[in-house]
């Protein structure tokens, strides 16, 4: 699998990422200038989930001439085992799949591969659009910096796996998202970012309901917080859920041994503990008659250890994968479904 | 069932001193020497105060002078450990009237928060107040929001006004995976976000309260699962396996096993790491039991005849010669999860457990076979510290670690004196036990270390303070042999420590090793995060403060 990375001039012309507007294609020229491509998705069978981010940043200081980096890693689970994770630098096939690189027809295949440069995780997948994205959000910490981010739910994909066993066949739904922004991770405090939807219906079909929810606590302002729930119906966006309407609750920990440190490099390197992770996870949304709960039970977690740019503690993004209960009322039409989902935990940079 | 308030206080107290002594004993350091007389609204009465660190509730027909008097209507009642209501905090207002000093009130008030935010997680404790509550059916509180006219099932939770945090604390408290467990902690939710206030997913409380009962029972219980794989289904069945099983699967605290597990936890290692270990220490210690009790002339053990009175003294020793082979191969059966390394660390600590345990059990021995009482408490504390302090609680604590990955003599050391401490004060108080216990409860034969001949605290504090005539006569019964000794004898020797005082001084004798042991546990033990593993270390360390005697 040939390596992809950008090695053009900065401000080079891009295969542009949907309308500019917020995710402009302007040049990464500071060293907290981030951009990413971000995949979660659970096979239909409740038994597998994926996570995979594509990263570009900006260039290091005094680097001349200043350069994009570009990372990549891939995390797969199976149930009842730990995660697999590969380095930072998983091999990435072709330019990153992203549904907001248009023009993108729905229910039409395009290629996702990725593998760790030892071989396994690997996947090879055929990713479909099923759905619509969301309108783009943000939020703000201290000195202007900022977090931009757009999701997109209903992402289907098709095709292998090897978590080193041989290659398996998988039947993938999920979301799929794009960052931009600048930030220090200890300004950006942490955060708690999740998805569910529903694994069951017609494989030609946008899934029947499908939730993307967002908690970012700034570390100073905490109460400057952002907060939202997104509910998608066939494939549209029927709801959003603004920070006064949306309340988060955790519970218990999940136990220590059902934590991966990723990639695996990290455990070399002494990392210090993390704060446990949350063993449920309960959202409320509500706003006039519409309700949405979501409950999620957490059965295992990697955890990404990303180091920080200007601390000595490394930020951490907790995947977490488990059973997941999404309920609600909208116009007046009920549901429930007991699905998976993937939830991130994510925090720890800065207090050295 | 507890029917009346104060009967409900008293059970609660109780429960809390054995399931969780660590929030008794800091409940009991912010009530200090200040005794709280309790009214209720049922009319019915009760006292509580402390007593060095243990919490003590009785209830009572009529008021007794107090410092703090305090009213308790139904309604603050309810909500004061009930852990479906709001914390007591912010029910009390209006339904509480506490008179008292300034300082006494302030006092009460925190260890009734303590008391309220602590223990109300406590399935036991949510027990008894809950069927007290559903007794009281009247009391019922009305759901927040509006009332439905029908109970609330999952289909209709959208009906209620509740946020996350309620849905968590309230309508879901548990996963399903803590219930198939019989997970006896239940932290409370926290918020992350309610519409205007944030908090950080990362702030975990940093106090874990469990179920000491339960996490014992609970681990004693992977312990003898772990050994009865080991112990074959095969002949001879009734001369050894049988007896083997037996012994094995007695009664019994499952202090040794829980402190291997805990340490092992609290040092980032793996449970099933943990259980191994524990099996193999509690294999050698079945074993030491049973040839001790044969050396002791014991008639009971864990509740039971001991296996040489069901046996006779030849299969006794044979099953435990076994025991202590098995208990080889269970330390051997680490190897392949713990590595090479790691197990030597187990040998050597194991190793070291057996000597200092027969240098201690030769020296009391000793004493026995010389008819010696010891004249000083740093005698019996010498013997205490290898023969209890090293076997019941050090060792445990360094084999646990040693299974954890710990093998560095420096951290191994850090152990050491706060649960030498504890051990002996463990030892002294089920010496106590044993003259003033029920039988029911302590598992051995009343009275038996005196028809024994133990030198216990009590014994030696006699010997040095009796007058000359009484110790002759107390010498003199020691030194009958164990089965020409009857209870009028042991009785005797027993009141003969009444009229000395020596019970008293051995339970402050006892009280001051424990408390002195706290205080370094935390101290020495520091260089361990507040962990859930940690959080059952330092319930047993204040498990020998609190203890009723």
């Amino acid at each position: 699998m040939n390596s992809f990375a950008f090695e053009g001039a900065l401000a080079g012309p891009r295969n542009g990422l949907g309308p500019a507007g917020p995710f402009p294609a302007a040049a990464l020229t500071d060293t907290f200038d981030r951009r990413w491509l971000h995949y979660a998705f659970l096979s239909r069978d409740g038994r597998h989930a994926m996570v995979a981010n594509a990263a570009w940043l900006g260039p290091v200081d005094d680097e001349e001439p200043p350069k994009e980096r570009f990372t990549t890693i891939l995390l797969l689970h199976e149930r009842g085992q730990p995660w697999s994770a590969s380095q930072f630098n998983a091999d990435i096939g072709n330019e990153p799949w992203s549904a907001f690189r248009l023009p993108h027809p729905h229910f039409q295949p395009y290629k996702l591969g990725i593998a760790a440069s030892a071989g396994t995780p690997r996947v090879d997948l055929d990713l479909v659009r099923t759905s619509r994205p969301c309108s783009s959000q943000c939020a703000f910490f201290h000195g202007g910096q900022h977090l931009r981010w757009q999701s997109e739910t209903g992402v289907r994909g098709s095709g292998r796996w090897d978590l080193g066993n041989g290659p398996e066949p998988v039947d993938l739904i999920g979301y799929h998202e794009r960052v931009r922004g600048r930030w220090r991770w200890p300004d950006l405090g942490e955060w708690v970012f999740g998805f569910a939807n529903d694994l069951g219906g017609d494989p030609g079909r946008p899934p029947a309901w499908a939730g993307v929810f967002t908690f970012i606590r700034p570390a100073t302002d905490t109460e400057h917080a952002t907060a939202s729930f997104m509910l998608w119906k066939d494939g549209r966006m029927r709801r959003h859920f603004p920070r006064r309407n949306v309340s988060f609750a955790v519970r218990g920990e999940l136990d220590r041994d059902k934590v991966t440190m990723t990639p695996p490099l990290a455990r070399l390197l002494g990392v210090p503990p993390m704060a446990p992770v949350p063993k449920r996870l309960a959202i409320v949304a509500r706003q006039g008659d519409d309700v949405v709960m979501l409950d999620f039970d957490a059965e295992a977690a990697a955890r990404v250890v990303i180091p920080s740019e200007n601390s000595i503690r490394p930020f951490s993004v907790n995947e977490v994968v488990g059973d997941c209960l999404l309920a609600g009322r909208i116009g007046g039409e009920q549901f429930a479904i007991e699905t998976r989902g993937i939830v991130e935990f994510a925090g720890g940079a800065g207090g050295d | 069932m507890a029917t009346e308030a104060a009967s409900v206080l008293v059970a609660t107290i109780d429960s809390l001193a054995r399931r969780a002594p660590a929030i008794i004993a800091s409940a009991a350091r912010e009530l200090g020497s200040i005794r709280l007389g309790l009214h209720f609204g049922d009319g019915s009465l009760a006292m509580l105060a402390g007593e060095h660190s243990r919490l003590v509730a009785r209830r009572i027909e009529t008021p007794e002078p107090a410092d703090v008097e305090v009213y308790f209507d139904d309604r603050s009642l309810a909500r004061l450990f009930d852990g479906s209501g709001r914390p007591a905090i912010e029910a009390l207002e209006s339904s509480l009237d506490m008179r008292g000093s300034r300082e006494d009130l302030l006092a009460a008030w925190r260890c009734f928060v303590l008391l309220s935010q602590r223990a109300s997680g406590l399935r036991a404790v949510q027990a008894i107040w809950s069927e007290y509550r559903d007794s009281k059916g009247e009391w019922a509180p009305p759901p927040p929001g509006e009332a439905p006219d029908r109970r609330l099932g999952e289909a209709f939770w959208e009906q209620s006004q509740w946020p996350a945090l309620e849905w968590l604390d309230r309508r879901h408290p548990a996963a399903v995976e803590l219930i198939e467990r019989g997970e006896p902690v239940l932290a409370p939710a926290r918020s992350l976000w309610d519409g205007r206030q944030s908090g950080s997913w990362q702030d975990a409380p940093l106090i874990f309260d469990n179920d000491l009962d339960e996490t014992m029972a609970r681990c004693k219980g992977m312990v003898v699962d772990q050994i009865l794989t080991l112990i074959p289904e095969r002949e001879p069945k009734a001369e050894l396996y049988d007896l083997m099983r037996d012994y094995v699967t007695r009664e019994g605290k499952g202090l040794r096993p829980t402190l291997v597990i805990a340490t092992c936890l609290a040092l980032g290692g793996k449970l099933e790491d943990g259980v191994r270990a524990a099996a193999a220490l509690e294999m050698f210690h079945n074993g030491f039991l049973v040839h001790d009790d044969i050396a002791d002339e014991s008639t009971h053990r864990r509740g039971r005849p001991t296996l040489h009175m069901l046996h006779g003294v030849g299969l006794a020793v044979n099953a435990g010669d076994a025991m202590h082979l098995f208990a080889v191969d269970l330390v051997l059966s680490n190897l392949a999860s713990l590595g090479l390394a790691r197990t030597l660390g187990l040998i050597h600590e194991i190793l070291h457990m057996c000597r200092e345990t027969v240098e201690g059990q030769a020296i009391e021995l000793g004493w026995i076979h010389r008819n010696v009482v010891p004249p000083a408490d740093e005698d019996y504390g010498h013997m205490s510290t290898k023969k209890t302090g090293w076997y019941t609680c050090i060792s445990p604590c360094r084999v646990g670690a040693a299974a954890a990955g710990v093998t560095s003599p420096e951290w191994l050391d850090r152990f050491n004196e706060a649960f030498r401490l504890i051990g002996i004060a463990f030892q002294t108080q089920d010496d106590i036990l044993n003259l003033i216990g029920e039988t029911a409860l302590y598992g051995k034969e009343a009275l038996g270390d005196l028809l024994e001949g133990k030198r216990t605290i009590m014994m030696i504090h006699l010997f040095r303070t009796a007058a000359a005539e009484t110790v002759e006569r107390m010498s003199a019964i020691n030194a009958m042999p164990r089965l020409a000794k009857d209870q009028s004898l042991a009785e005797e020797m027993l009141a003969a420590m009444q009229q000395a005082g020596s019970i008293d001084y051995a339970i402050r004798y006892a009280d001051d090793l424990a408390n002195r042991g706290v205080v370094r546990f935390e101290e020495d033990l520091d260089f361990i995060s507040e962990n859930p593993g940690k959080a059952v270390l330092r319930q047993i360390a204040n498990y020998v403060t609190t203890r009723a005697l």
